[in-house]
């Protein structure tokens, strides 16, 4: 049984068509992330399930019940806010129980469950503290256990880890995975930041201008995308998009260089396209030109090490592409070497579609 | 589909409901009833109701003594706002700078802003009552002689009693949001203008006067609109006299309406105060840029 | 070489700010000395030629007199007065301004108008309110007084708190909706806890503006709900006037202002200056 159905939504704000009829089925237990550069509509999405925006059309079931028409606090939801929403007045405690005295639970049950869930979060020695005397990351936690007392059917957070620093961002994301383990609850998650999608998600909704772009596993859209969109939001440091054209037997660069692509069929001779090429798939030329790769002499432009890795920036059909290469590999810019490039791994979008052939 | 309705959706009516209902029940419903009666001839012999139209309104035009008085709110507010203005402004500037004592000083200042203005006004008939007041004592001691001003009785005095009094009581009113406006002024700036060499005038002029503006206009429509209405502090230094030689627009309604019991001319006048007011608040508002 | 003259030149300029500062401390608080003073005097000293600038002795009997004739009662009257009506007013003028901040309802225009309801003169209101009220009956009643000041204050209210709302993050609203509240319980628990301080402060001077009133109260009042303010004119003589009564009565009605602004110092000016400088 599905936890969260969405069927046709529209959201308009005046005039701005900001949802464009989406439709999504989220099934019990799975962690969903929607992701999107901003003003794509996630953050729209998410609070239209939460109902705290009012939709024009279309129909949003949880649990297999029709809650269109329903107010928040009757959806069976709970949700984390960006800027956790705690209130200043209340200390830890109070602000974690907020929920539960709000529906009316025994003050012994409240009292428990609090305790469970700070203990779960490790912040029960800050009950008794007001969100002032608190750190970001504490914050955060009390945020998440405010929800997490909850024990609702559907766990929303809109961006909860964007308002902390690099460190913390990395230490909560590992803290909301567990949770998600641990609780098995059904949780949607936004974010934009695509590595918090890949990490956390068992499934990604990658959304553009109100409208789902693609959706499925985190490899799948990174392997698979369907659109030169798809293909370049996901990944880091971003794919390479070479101008070309398809002839009989593989693609033609700008420069006439010809690259081989096998086990293809079907391709148009001809067709102007984008040679989609991740920085991963391109390594430093080895003793041997493995199958379905393609050597190529190159100059080095630029040099950019990040410890393990380094990236270098390199001349290739008339743009600069980065390849992503081991440390130590490539010392310095002008340097003249060969490199490989994994045609396998390759994607062909139509230039004019931007979908993936 | 359509019946389904998103919950809630009257909430914010409920919330404006009971604030709607009394701002129309005092505000505009006897606006409208003294609109109707402005166009009857009620006053204290006659209680006829038919309809005179604009009779009361054409007497408006030549009431002397309506004039006369909204001349004297006129010049009663041309004086005492600039007074207040400049010196709230100096004041400012005096306590800007941070000094020991600086908030007690402020404290005391404020205190006769705060005070019911018929209190003003009735602390104010103490001290210049021509006998036993202080302030004819003081002129006294500077002037050598004996000196014997009728300062609520005297025409030529009337005005600069008011004019004090309403200078002293609403200076720290001006004080105090202009105080409040230039510590919000950026420090950076006037100083960046000051090491280039800019004069205090100039300062002030490009960088200051504009910053502190919006507050300012504020303060001067507030106060502006109080001087048009005032009222208490007359009330209780001349109630309008000698005469009628400081009777302004509020004075002289009140006692058409409260003392002559003219009804209908008294509900004329209101309308006529009212499109005044709104004229002018139109005017300041646009021309102040206030229009946000 | 440079800094001592600097040095010298700032205590200069200090002692200077201190001499202006203390001249109009004097200035802008005689009067209020002089009318406390007087409540403390004698008759002798009261009228006695060239005046008397300090009592002998502190005496309380100008007060005894308002207490024993019940003119006092009047300072009742207008904590009655205006007690009941800024209770009245904070309640409508807050959720109003809820409604107002958090909905638009009714966008731009009708808080223009809400405002401009302040912008009218009393004397232009106070007219048809009292042929209003002598039709029904109401002059001369609490209950007649109590409305208008509500109705009065309510735009000065819905003003103040639009402001302080706009400043609540509406996320901690969106929370508690999501969490179990109510609309009303979400106003309730969170927006009137957050506005604390700015309900508080706008309560205060919604009361002084009330407590301060005469105008309506001249009109509207009679014998039964006199305020202090009218009591006051009533000691105004042609010829002479209750020099002792005046000063008593007034000070009677001007020390809880004192108090409360005192308290109230830090909203004193966004207080007045209606919001246009947030302190």
């Amino acid at each position: 049984m599905s936890d969260l159905r969405i069927t046709d939504l529209h959201k308009h704000y005046g005039e701005f068509h900001a949802v464009k009829g989406v439709s999504l089925d989220v099934p019990e237990g799975e962690f969903t992330v929607l992701v999107g550069p901003s003003g794509c509509g996630k953050s729209t999405l998410l609070r239209c399930i939460a109902g705290l925006e009012e939709t024009r059309s279309g129909k949003i079931e949880i649990g297999g019940k029709d809650v269109t028409y329903e107010r928040p606090r009757d959806r069976d939801i709970a949700m984390v806010f960006q800027n956790y929403a705690l209130y200043p007045y209340l200390d830890v405690k109070d602000n974690i129980a907020f929920g539960l005295r709000a529906r009316k639970f025994a003050e012994a049950e409240v009292e428990t469950r609090v305790k469970r869930a700070s203990d779960m979060l490790g912040i029960g020695h800050l009950l008794q503290r007001f969100p002032r005397e608190l750190s970001g990351g504490q914050r955060q936690r009390v945020a998440i256990g405010r929800a997490i007392v909850r024990d609702a059917r559907l766990y929303l957070f809109d961006e909860p880890l964007s308002n902390l620093d690099a460190q913390l961002r990395d230490d909560m994301r590992v803290e909301i995975k567990r949770l998600h383990q641990e609780l098995g609850r059904t949780m949607i998650y936004v974010t934009h930041d695509q590595i918090e999608a890949m990490t956390l998600a068992d499934r990604i909704v990658l959304l553009r201008d109100g409208v789902i772009e693609q959706q499925g596993s985190p490899l799948d859209l990174f392997e698979r995308p369907n659109t030169r969109f798809v293909a370049g939001f996901l990944g880091s440091p971003k794919m390479n998009f070479i101008k070309a054209t398809l002839s009989k037997t593989g693609v033609v660069l700008a420069d006439g260089r010809e690259l081989m692509l096998q086990g293809r069929s079907g391709l148009k001779s001809g067709q102007a396209v984008l040679l989609g090429v991740r920085p991963q798939h391109i390594a430093q030329a080895g003793k041997t030109v493995a199958k379905g790769h393609e050597r190529i002499a190159v100059t080095i432009e630029l040099v950019q090490p990040t410890g393990s890795r380094v990236l270098v920036t390199l001349p290739l059909g008339g743009t600069s592409v980065v390849a992503e290469l081991a440390a130590h590999e490539v010392s310095r810019p002008g340097e003249k070497t060969h490199i490989d490039l994994d045609m396998t791994r390759a994607i062909i979008i139509d230039a004019t579609t931007e979908k993936v052939i | 589909m359509t019946a389904a309705v998103h919950p809630d959706r009257n909430f914010k009516h409920w919330l404006l409901s009971p604030a709607i209902f009394l701002l129309l029940l005092i505000g505009l419903f006897p606006l409208f009833y003294s609109l109707i009666v402005s166009f009857m001839r009620i006053d204290m012999m006659e209680t006829d109701t038919s309809f005179a139209w604009l009779y009361n309104y054409k007497n408006l035009f030549e009431d002397a003594r309506l004039w006369w008085s909204l001349a004297h709110t006129a010049l009663i507010t041309a004086i005492a706002l600039p007074i207040e203005l400049l010196l709230g402004l100096a004041m400012a500037y005096l306590f800007l700078e941070k000094m020991p004592g600086r908030q007690i000083f402020i404290s005391l200042l404020v205190l006769p802003t705060i005070i019911s203005p018929i209190v003003a006004g009735a602390t104010w008939r103490l001290l210049f009552d021509n006998k036993y007041g202080p302030i004819n004592q003081i002129i006294s001691w500077f002037a050598g002689e004996r000196v014997n001003a009728l300062w609520t009785i005297n025409p030529a005095l009337v005005y600069p009693a008011i004019i004090f009094c309403e200078i002293w009581q609403w200076t720290p009113f001006m004080f105090l949001i202009l105080l409040a406006a230039l510590s919000n002024v950026d420090k950076s700036q006037t100083e960046a203008a000051e090491i280039d060499g800019a004069r205090f005038i100039r300062t002030f002029r490009y960088i200051v006067l504009p910053a502190i503006w919006p507050v300012m206009a504020i303060a001067i429509l507030i106060r502006g609109l109080d001087l048009f209405r005032i009222f208490d502090i007359i009330w209780a230094l001349t109630k309008g006299g000698p005469g009628t030689r400081t009777e302004t627009i509020s004075i002289y309604a009140y006692s058409q309406g409260f003392k002559q019991f003219e009804t209908s001319y008294t509900a004329a006048i209101a309308f006529l105060v009212v499109f005044i007011l709104t004229v002018i608040c139109t005017w300041a508002i646009r021309r102040m840029g206030l229009a946000k | 070489m440079s800094a001592r003259p600097l040095h010298r030149r700032y205590g200069v300029r200090l002692a200077f700010r201190y001499g202006i500062a203390a001249l109009l401390v004097i200035v802008f608080c005689f009067p209020v000395y002089w009318l406390f003073i007087i409540s403390f005097k004698t008759p002798d000293e009261i009228f006695s030629f060239p005046p008397v600038w300090y009592p002998a002795s502190i005496q309380f009997a100008n007060y005894a007199v308002l207490f024993k004739d019940g003119d006092a009662a009047t300072v009742g009257n207008s904590l009655i007065l205006a007690s009941v009506s800024t209770f009245f007013a904070m309640i409508f003028g807050t959720i109003a301004a809820y409604s107002l901040v958090r909905f638009k309802t009714g966008g731009e225009n009708l808080a223009v108008w809400i405002i401009s309801q302040r912008m009218m003169p009393p004397v232009a209101i106070v007219f048809p309110v009292f042929l209003l009220y002598v039709w029904l009956g109401w002059v001369d009643s609490y209950g007649g007084l109590i409305l208008l000041y509500t109705a009065f204050s309510l735009p000065y209210v819905i003003w103040m708190m639009r402001g302080y709302i706009e400043d609540i993050p509406i996320e901690l609203e969106e929370s508690a909706l999501v969490d179990g509240c109510t609309r009303w319980e979400v106003l309730w628990k969170v927006v009137l806890p957050m506005a604390r301080s700015g309900l508080f402060a706008t309560a205060v001077f919604t009361f002084i503006f009330a407590w301060n009133d005469f105008i309506f109260a001249l009109v509207l009042t009679r014998t039964e709900v006199t305020t202090y303010t009218v009591q006051v004119t009533h000691y105004f003589g042609g010829q002479s006037n209750f020099w002792a009564k005046i000063a008593a009565m007034s000070v009677l009605g001007t020390i809880p202002v004192f108090i409360t602004v005192a308290i109230m110092q830090r909203f004193l000016v966004r207080g007045i200056s209606m919001g246009a400088v947030k302190g």
